[in-house]
């Protein structure tokens, strides 16, 4: 099959029994591969009601069909699992190289499934497939196990590993690759860590079919041509995400203080240019990447080096937690990486445990006697890596936000900064209503990458709750996901304003399947009413109650900055949702109508 | 004393279409926003010389200054 590697692959860690079966055309066809094939299979073949961390549960790797190609930033790949934070969908997206070495291994998925008896690493080489003995890599942070595996196997193995959080249960745990990169987010750490399994190596070296040759090398070099000639790409490749930091920070949507502001007075010492200044060495990119993006930077005071701090991190490590210093930020996030937790939801579950403190519902006595103020390195410092062995307080917190502040009530819920679960990512949504909605109803839970419309809010009227907003954000949920679909990264499109027409020719040169980009939203259409179904089957009483935004949003406006006294109404938020579950063809209660499910292709997968 | 202003993606717009005007020097960027009735919190980063700056920045003859917004995605 053109542009596919072709086969699944099924580990069966329970009984140690490793099977290949060819990757189904009419899948492609309806799924195309990637977070598709993640959601497909995480429906189809995950039992409901399953334990996130029982052997029912599967973690699903897919590569998608422009992965490990001549196709710029051609190095995503999709997790998908029911998820230990949520107890719904969980899909990551992990960059670097991992995905291409999947295609060139002449696979589209790797499907984990069962617990292994011993703790083990998977190895892939071609069609070289053991369960190796992990026990001597178990307890290491994901630098060592890395950089020990490459040294063992060569370095041309692409390597994926977990730290001690996903060891041990930390509900938010990730999954680390090529020293920096993450698939980050909902817990797939975790269930790669009670599956006992640490780390996957893997290599490959078959070629990948492509339909037409010629053509893709044209489709291909005009996209690479197009990233060439952007005016944005100088100011993208010094900056990286972390050029929006100060504007964030300008427009109140820097998170600040557990999102009790958007506007942070320590802020400049932040900044993009300030962070280049100070700590970066070099500039990081993934596969086929014309626009690297990653810094890799260099903490003199600590001594120490890390590939970020990307903006989410500086947001919710950074602002979020007072802490103003770069450097401080970095050596934190290193500590993540390292222990093999989450930047986003421990910065998220550990700005609440600073709110708890400051208000009085904590002691030091309930914090292990680290003085929990916001701004405080130390105590995060030495918090990072409690959480990641859930000791003493680390424990409450390993949990995530929304059960931590379940467990300790006294009014916490109503700043536990989450929906579905999940910790808001690094966005504040105070006065941003399309941005608000697009946290509200991501399908992972309170996730950007689904979604991003701030400028879109800045542009059109912040406050503003009409049809055409609500429908923005839907064809952003459409579009943006596609690129997690297809195996190839979205920021060359997104950050450098390539026209997204260059797409669809390679695709169709790659796969010999003609497709425009409605045809491609049809398919993430397709993707998003099934993600919403299994967590209709998986949550009971599941519906409009589950995309409310956390409280904040709607009863406590900032004090200062861009959004001071600004606040989004409880009567904008419903009537936000009552425009896009129209839109989107669900009831009332955010359910797919059966006539939506039909159109879709998705009545009998349901049904299963 | 002038400088030259570089309008990318959206905020063309702001300029009739055109991606290119010349301004006054001697004013802060964000004054020159105001001035070209560019709302202020549409630009994203503002890159002098190839250097970026804050708002405060002030211009100076001969400056070219580019001015990005972050979309997240579509042009319109």
């Amino acid at each position: 099959m053109n542009g596919y590697g072709g086969q699944i692959l099924r580990v069966n860690l329970s009984t140690g029994k490793i099977s290949k079966e060819p990757t189904p055309p009419e899948l492609a066809r309806d799924f195309l591969g990637g977070r598709g094939f993640g959601a497909y299979f995480l429906y189809r073949e995950v039992p409901k009601g399953a334990d996130p961390l029982g052997p029912e549960n599967k973690l699903i790797i897919s590569s998608g069909p422009l992965s490990g190609l001549m196709i710029p930033g051609a190095g995503k790949c999709d997790f998908a699992c029911k998820s230990p934070l949520t107890g719904g969908y969980a899909g990551a997206s992990l960059g670097g190289m991992f995905t291409a070495e999947i295609k060139y291994a002449g696979l589209d998925s790797i499907i984990l499934e069962g617990i292994s008896p011993k703790l083990v690493y998977l190895f892939i080489d071609d069609d070289k497939i053991e369960l190796r003995d992990a026990a001597s890599l178990w307890g290491k942070g994901t630098f060592a196990v890395e950089k020990e595996l490459k040294e063992q196997l060569g370095e041309e193995f692409q390597i994926a590993c977990i730290g001690p959080g996903g060891e041990n249960g930390v509900a938010y745990a990730h999954i680390n690759h090529d020293y920096g990169r993450q698939a980050g987010r909902g817990g797939v750490g975790t269930v790669m860590g009670a599956k006992k399994l640490k780390a996957i190596a893997i290599r490959g070296t078959k070629p990948i079919p492509v339909a037409d040759l010629n053509a893709y090398r044209q489709a291909g070099m005009a996209l690479y041509d197009a990233c060439k000639k952007s005016e944005l790409l100088k100011p993208w490749i010094n900056l990286g995400t972390t050029m929006v930091t100060s504007w964030c920070d300008e427009v109140g949507a820097l998170p600040t203080r557990n999102f009790s502001a958007g506007s942070f007075e320590g802020g400049k010492t932040l900044y993009g240019p300030y962070m280049r200044q100070k700590i970066v060495i070099t500039d990081k990119g993934c596969f086929g990447c014309p626009s690297p993006c990653g810094k890799y930077s260099r903490m003199k005071r600590y001594g120490t080096n890390v590939e970020g701090p990307e903006y989410e991190t500086i947001g919710m490590i950074g602002s979020n937690l007072g802490i103003p210093e770069i450097e401080d930020v970095a050596q934190i996030n290193l500590l993540c990486d390292d222990w093999g937790i989450d930047t986003i939801s421990a910065g998220g579950t550990i700005a609440w445990a600073m709110e708890c403190y400051e208000r009085g519902i904590f002691t030091k006595q309930d914090t292990d006697g680290l003085d929990l103020r916001f701004g405080n390195v130390e105590a995060v410092l030495e918090l990072v890596p409690r959480i990641a062995r859930r000791e003493g307080v680390g424990a409450l917190l390993a949990q995530g936000v929304r059960r931590a502040a379940k467990q300790v009530g006294r009014g916490s819920e109503k700043f536990a900064i989450e929906v579905k679960g999940m910790e808001q990512s690094a966005y504040a949504t105070h006065s941003a209503t399309a941005m608000l909605l697009a946290y509200m109803t991501a399908d992972v839970g309170a996730h950007h990458n689904r979604a991003w419309a701030i400028t879109y809010d800045l542009q059109v009227g912040r406050e503003l709750v009409n049809a055409d907003k609500v429908a923005r954000v839907i064809w952003l949920q459409h579009i943006r996901p596609m690129f997690d679909t297809l195996g190839a990264c979205r920021l060359q499109w997104v950050e450098l304003n390539i026209d997204l027409e260059l797409y669809p020719p390679a695709l169709e040169a790659i796969t010999g399947i003609k497709r425009t980009w409605k045809d491609l939203e049809l398919i993430s259409e397709r993707i998003w009413n099934l993600t919403r179904m299994y967590w209709v089957r998986e949550q009971p009483g599941f519906g409009r109650a589950w995309d409310m935004p956390p409280p904040r949003f709607y009863t406590d406006p900032p004090k200062t900055g861009a959004t001071a006294g600004k606040i989004t109404s409880l009567d904008d938020v419903n009537k936000l949702l009552d425009l896009y579950y129209e839109q989107r063809g669900w009831d009332s209660n955010g359910l797919p109508k059966p006539e939506t499910l039909e159109r879709l292709g998705l009545t009998q997968l349901v049904a299963q | 004393m002038t400088a030259r202003i570089h309008a990318l993606g959206i905020l063309k717009a702001y300029l009739g279409g055109k991606s290119e005007t010349v301004v006054d020097a001697g004013n802060t960027v964000r004054e020159t926003l105001r001035a070209l009735n560019i709302p202020s919190e549409v630009v994203a980063l503002v890159v002098v010389n190839e250097v970026p700056q804050s708002k405060e920045y002030c211009v100076q003859d001969g400056d070219v200054i580019k001015l990005l917004a972050v979309v997240g995605g579509g042009d319109e």
